[in-house]
């Protein structure tokens, strides 16, 4: 048997393990830590790719936890299957490799970031439960165990906000984090409740082979989609983001990125892969897309405004979200009907999907900026920078790339993906193409403002002595540079190999639950 | 992993893309290199245009800083930004208050 087959449950192993030798590494030293901080991410996003490449080539990944055989997903005798399993098809594969990247690039510019702060063996053991809770999110194959690893990531990053402790709004921003997050966490578990209360079964195959359609599924819908949105900054659930993403250290920017992405990959696997077609009516659809123009429009409308160099960010990741559930709604609108599917339906999922890993490179690349720019000029405010272009040539150039490419501007990778979403999403009601692409437009103008106050105009006086950012950094940044350059090049094979197997895995419902229970109940 | 990306509507192909931007380049520094090269370096030719004013000695005097950025923009959407900025009100009541209040209507919108 080949090591292969463990990979599912390495992927999440292996950071665990990070976390809780984090502290003993640390004892060793400095370089020990970092060390032990980029190895770990770096082989965690090793293992990623290499069980991509292997559910591209095998299939759908199964790993039991604790059965006689890691692929007995139902014991014989039993009808249901009892225990944790992990499936991990094109879809799931897809978000660990994008994760995992965005975790690599984090730890890697974290390591000359946090080198002017204590406290750091704890931020690293944080930093690998985080992509611990993530990774597991995005792998697992049963609710329950979603919930928990969704509650690992949560706790981790509400130390990480308020690592900052000696700052008031790093703690207020952890705690409003707290509030909101542990009301969401309380309703999937609710929700989860439900859904076991009515079949017995939390695996996410076997309630999606026995759900019919009633009361509870389908307050069991709501409250499990309120929680994701919420989770992953849907407007109006969104408050949190800005004041979360803007305290937390710039490398858990980045990888908290991510994993607002894993809450995003929850809702649409309740969505597609356990509703799916049984949704019945177009409202959860609806509700999706509306949400999603919501979240575009006034995410973009308050970043343009802002001042904050992280807030005005923060609040294009809210704008951002809107793209990818624009997309995927739309993908949902069109499940029960083939022709509207065929039409438009896919290529709105494939351009969703294709925002997703966009927009966790550039958006994480940006926040990496954002951090340069306040390790390297000591403040945030856009009001008081300027003219570092001539003294931050390399920051510079990456920050511009991932601006062109948030902005949706050619030939950058943001433009495909959007490209797909505008013109699909023009089949269904162009007002909704018109509201993306006047989106794109006031996106482009907030970092025209950015662009032109931190990097261009003279040298001011006080920032004299600002010079480039060490290399730890530049190389994380530089990761997340080079991804971007490689989607931009190649978006064909990219839509090709990645973003296609995760469309296709997400619609095929049928071919999610026979994974684990092969013939059916 | 060379053809183009088909949305069903149109394509993209960044190919051709990047060669119209090397054909636009050149085009760009074609017109560039027609310019006049015979400026008397030292004189007022050479010196910036600030409308007519002294340029000011102190360069951050010279920038629009980010806060006044987009100043019409905002003054003309005057009542929707009032809006916006009360709802972003900082309290974890409200926050929590939006999610409840979300989560109510769908599950009436569901249920009938």
């Amino acid at each position: 048997m080949s090591w292969h087959v463990h990979l599912p449950a390495l992927v999440i192993a292996v950071p665990l393990l990070g976390a809780f030798i984090a502290p003993v590494a640390s004892m060793l030293g400095k370089v020990a830590r970092n060390f032990w901080l980029v190895g770990v991410s770096a082989l965690t996003a090793l293992l990623s790719v290499l069980l991509w490449q292997q559910v591209l080539t095998s299939g759908t990944a199964i790993y039991v936890m604790g059965a006689e055989a890691f692929n007995l997903s139902l014991p014989s005798g039993m009808s249901l299957p009892i225990r944790i399993i992990l499936e991990v098809d094109a879809f799931s594969a897809f978000m660990a490799v994008v994760g995992s990247i965005a975790a690599f690039a984090g730890a890697l510019f974290s390591t000359n970031y946090m080198e002017r702060f204590s406290g750091l063996d704890k931020f690293a053991a944080l930093y690998f439960l985080l992509t611990t809770g993530m990774l597991g999110m995005v792998l697992t194959g049963d609710l329950f165990n979603f919930f928990v690893f969704l509650e690992i990531a949560s706790v981790a990053s509400f130390g990480l906000v308020a690592f900052w402790r000696d700052r008031p709004e790093a703690i207020e921003a952890s705690f409003k984090y707290m509030v909101v997050s542990t009301i969401g966490a309380m309703m999937i578990l609710i929700a989860i409740a439900f859904l076991y209360g009515r079949y017995n079964a939390v695996s996410m195959a076997a309630v999606a082979n026995a759900l019919r359609l009633g009361y509870a599924e389908k307050i069991a819908l709501v409250f499990l989609i309120i929680a994701l949105a919420m989770k992953c900054g849907t407007v109006p659930m969104h408050m949190w983001t800005p004041d979360a993403y803007t305290e937390a250290p710039a490398g858990v920017t980045c990888l908290l990125i991510a994993v607002s992405q894993a809450s995003l990959y929850g809702l649409f696997r309740v969505c597609f892969s356990i509703y799916g077609a049984s949704l019945g009516s177009a409202v959860v659809p609806w509700t999706i897309i509306i949400l999603g123009v919501l979240s575009m429009f006034i995410g973009v409308s308050m970043a343009v405004v802002q001042k904050e160099i992280k807030r005005l960010m923060a609040y294009h990741s809210v704008s951002q979200i809107g793209y990818m559930l624009l997309g995927l709604g739309v993908g949902l609108l069109a499940l029960s009907d083939p022709q509207a599917m065929a039409d438009y339906g896919f290529t709105a999922m494939k351009g969703g999907i294709y925002h997703l890993i966009n927009y966790t490179m550039y958006k994480g690349l940006l926040f990496l900026t954002a951090g340069a720019l306040y390790y390297a000029a000591g403040s945030r405010n856009l009001n008081d920078l300027g003219g570092l272009a001539r003294t931050m040539p390399y920051t510079t150039f990456m920050f511009v790339i991932a601006a062109a490419a948030i902005a949706g501007l050619p030939p950058f990778n943001g433009f495909v993906s959007k490209l797909l979403i505008y013109e699909s999403t023009f089949a269904v009601y162009p007002i909704l193409s018109i509201m993306a692409l006047v989106t794109s437009v006031l996106t482009l103008a907030s970092f025209v403002k950015v662009f032109q106050t931190a990097f261009l105009g003279p040298a001011k006086a006080k920032l004299a002595q600002v010079k480039e950012v060490p290399p730890g950094m530049l190389l994380g940044m530089s990761v997340l540079t080079i991804v971007i350059i490689g989607l931009t090049l190649f978006p064909t094979w990219s839509l090709s190999n990645l973003v296609e197997p995760a469309a296709k895995a997400l619609v095929n419902q049928a071919g999610y639950i026979s994974a684990v229970i092969g013939g059916g109940l | 992993m060379w053809t183009k990306v088909f949305s069903g509507f149109g394509y993209w192909d960044v190919y051709s893309w990047i060669i119209f931007f090397f054909i636009a380049s050149g085009l760009v520094l074609w017109i560039r290199s027609m310019g006049r090269s015979d400026y008397k370096k030292g004189t007022e030719q050479d010196e910036i245009f600030y409308g007519a004013n002294a340029v000011p000695e102190d360069g951050s005097e010279i920038q629009v800083p980010a806060s006044s950025a987009y100043w019409g923009f905002v003054e003309a959407l005057k009542g929707y930004y009032e809006k916006l900025a009360e709802m972003h009100s900082g309290l974890t009541n409200d926050y929590v208050g939006y999610m409840v209040v979300v989560a109510a209507v769908l599950v009436v919108l569901v249920l009938l």
